[in-house]
């Protein structure tokens, strides 16, 4: 079977004062099968939000190859990705302000029925009522605004509108990042239980590495807009082949204080994407670096003839990327 | 003698609405906890539980319409809620210091970072132009902030997230305080980041016997870098005692639905998560704060809920719990 999302060597690159240019993403490639959840994780500024909107086409990709359903959507006129968003749908961090302040819950909820389907009011009405109590509000909360809800609910209503017009794909941008704990945790089950349902495929893009590990079946891991590491989830965590994976995965803190943690310090300060340095760019940091790593660029390769964990390492053909355990307290 | 003991801690927003009535937003309704010399506490709850006022309650912050309204801070034995406002001050960002959210907003902008080092040391001690330098510098060094000599030089706005933090955190402890208090000090900063920032900080309590109180919503800082943990709901402290008790038999049925909804503890498609915004603080309920959305409520909850004490130290504030 195709997979829904099929990126090839995703560039994007934005134009910086002075004439130079920040280079936010350098060469992506990954797919995401239906019914599957992509994890993407790294740090501020390593372009996981820009691969979300470039995906599907909030941004223009500079090079590269988006298919989204076996058909290539990378140069698509804007005025042709507007009904194709009717089946790739983007939830955001803030619900507070990715919703008009001035508009109903029942009309937000409606909102993309009425710009993709041709639909009576009376049955907008009704899909919105069924939208809301899927997502667990109740339905007196239709005839309220904003305002008057709580971030958890706000972000329900944020999920409604993204599965109202049932779509293949949806991005997720840190959509938990701003919610408490317990509210959280609803919203992951939620999303768990609409990807049971509907098969649709997800993109969860986050930072808390303990969300992403919860909730994706494969994780990708980015460092400087590139690539450092591809793999199943659990692989990801239990063993981290990039020395980049090693320090993230080693300064994650499960809430758990029988859980061992194995620390890798880095040292330095993440380069700047507008002056990126040749060779791997996670070098100036890295802890097993040679001087080969400075002149020459890494490919992501399978790691141990593994094709499902692939990571772009020069040092892990020779057995070398283990950063060394540091005794920690 | 303890460092740091809060008993019975009130405060209350007292405003007036449209029709001039009085109302009363109960925000801290008997906070009470204590902190030794050397040792980390961390002060975990949801958004509007009451941390961070808990927090500028007792260092004296509050701005009007919140009140302070009953209970005492005693701060080495003298109550810091009483003392004369001037005494107050001479210990604030001397003997107590507060690292507050937000580093880039906290730090003065038109003021190069060295000379608000300086600035801070030279209000509270005696010391020379050339002594509070040298000094900022090496608290600066200490904080692994590369080239500290150059980096005096600095303006805030040319600082990383995590630069500003810790310099935010030299800041606080220029003066060499006995009481840190850290309001959610690595929040919105990288894992990488905030793993340095809470090693330094753990190394420092460990190494001058400081005591700290850090502020979070993130169960994993309290799990690897505290030795107690005191759990808020609704402007009171519902559970606390040592990290790994609090985390192996969480008692109170709050902190139980908490530590479930961690990811690492989460099962989905399991059973649901009772989640759901705090009590109305104009409103609450007589009893237990969390009888509305508490599985295991039942009518004694509508009376005060007694604080049972578990064992050492690990105390729970709830009907259902039996000693």
């Amino acid at each position: 079977m195709n997979p829904v999302l099929q990126v090839e060597d995703l560039k994007k690159h934005f134009p910086a004062q002075g004439g130079r240019t920040v280079h936010a993403v350098n060469g992506v490639s990954f797919s995401i099968a239906a019914g599957e959840t992509l994890g993407v994780v790294g740090e501020s500024g390593s372009g996981k939000s820009t691969i979300g909107r470039a995906v599907i086409r909030l941004l223009k990709p500079t090079a590269g190859r988006i298919r989204f359903q076996g058909r290539d959507i990378t140069h698509l006129p804007e005025s042709a990705c507007r009904p194709l968003r009717a089946e790739m749908q983007m939830v955001f961090q803030d619900p507070w302000s990715a919703l008009n302040p001035r508009v109903r819950i029942g009309d937000l909820i409606a909102e993309p029925l009425l710009l993709h389907t041709k639909s009576s009011r009376s049955e907008r009405q009704d899909r919105a009522e069924h939208l809301a109590r899927r997502v667990r509000l109740t339905t007196e909360l239709l005839t309220r605004y904003p305002a008057e809800l709580s971030g958890g609910q706000l972000q329900r209503v944020c999920i409604a509108r993204a599965i109202a017009t049932q779509p293949k794909l949806i991005v997720l941008d840190e959509p938990t990042s701003s919610l408490d704990l317990s509210v959280r945790a609803g919203i992951l089950e939620l999303l768990a239980e609409l990807k049971a349902e509907t098969g649709v495929a997800m993109m969860f893009i986050s930072h808390d590495l303990g969300t992403v590990k919860l909730i994706s079946d494969r994780i990708m891991v980015l460092y400087l807009g590139g690539m450092v590491e591809y793999a199943p989830a659990a692989r990801v965590f239990a063993q981290p082949a990039h020395p980049y994976s090693q320090a993230l995965m080693s300064a994650h803190l499960p809430a758990d204080p029988e859980a061992v943690l194995r620390r890798h310090v880095l040292e330095g300060e993440i380069p700047s994407p507008i002056a990126l340095p040749p060779g791997c760019h996670f070098a100036s940091r890295c802890p097993v670096a040679v001087p080969a790593c400075q002149e020459t660029a890494p490919e992501l390769r399978a790691v141990h003839g593994d094709a499902q964990h692939q990571a772009a390492c020069l040092r892990i053909a020779e057995g070398a990327n283990r950063i060394p355990e540091t005794a920690h307290g | 003698m303890t460092l740091l003991r809060v008993e019975d801690l009130h405060t209350h927003f007292i405003s007036r609405d449209l029709d001039n009535q009085i109302r009363v937003a109960r925000a801290l309704n008997g906070v009470s906890f204590a902190l030794e010399p050397g040792r980390i506490l961390g002060l975990v709850g949801e958004t509007g539980a009451g941390k961070s006022l808990t927090a500028t309650s007792i260092m004296g912050l509050l701005r009007p319409p919140a009140r302070v309204v009953g209970g005492r801070a005693l701060f080495e034995g003298r109550d810091l809620l009483a003392m004369p406002e001037a005494e107050v001050n001479a210990l604030r960002g001397r003997d107590i210091s507060l690292v507050v959210q937000s580093p880039k907003s906290s730090l003065d902008p038109l003021t190069r970072i060295g000379d608000q080092l300086i600035r801070i040391h030279r209000a509270h001690r005696k010391a020379s132009e050339k002594a509070a330098r040298e000094r900022a510098v090496e608290m600066l060094a200490s904080l692994g902030i590369p080239d500290p000599a150059r980096r005096m030089a600095a303006w805030p706005h040319e600082l990383s997230g995590g630069m500003a933090q810790r310099v935010l955190i030299a800041l606080a402890l220029m003066n060499a305080p006995r009481l840190l208090i850290a309001d959610e000090p690595t929040t919105g900063l990288d894992v990488t980041v905030q793993a340095q920032i809470l090693d330094l900080l753990r190394d420092l309590v460990r190494r001058t016997g400081i005591g700290a109180m850090i502020i979070t919503h993130d169960l994993g800082v309290v799990a690897h870098y505290c030795d107690e943990m005191a759990v808020m709901y609704a402007g009171a402290i519902v559970e606390s005692g040592p990290v790994r008790q609090v985390f192996a038999n969480p008692s109170h049925p709050y902190t139980a639905n908490l530590i479930g909804a961690t990811p690492e503890r989460l099962r989905l498609g399991g059973p649901r998560t009772v989640g759901g915004p705090p009590p109305n603080l104009f409103r609450l309920p007589e009893g237990c704060a969390y009888r509305d959305r508490c599985p295991q409520a039942g009518a004694d909850c509508a009376t005060p809920p007694p604080d049972v004490a578990l064992g050492a130290g690990h105390v729970a504030r709830c009907h259902r719990v039996a000693a």
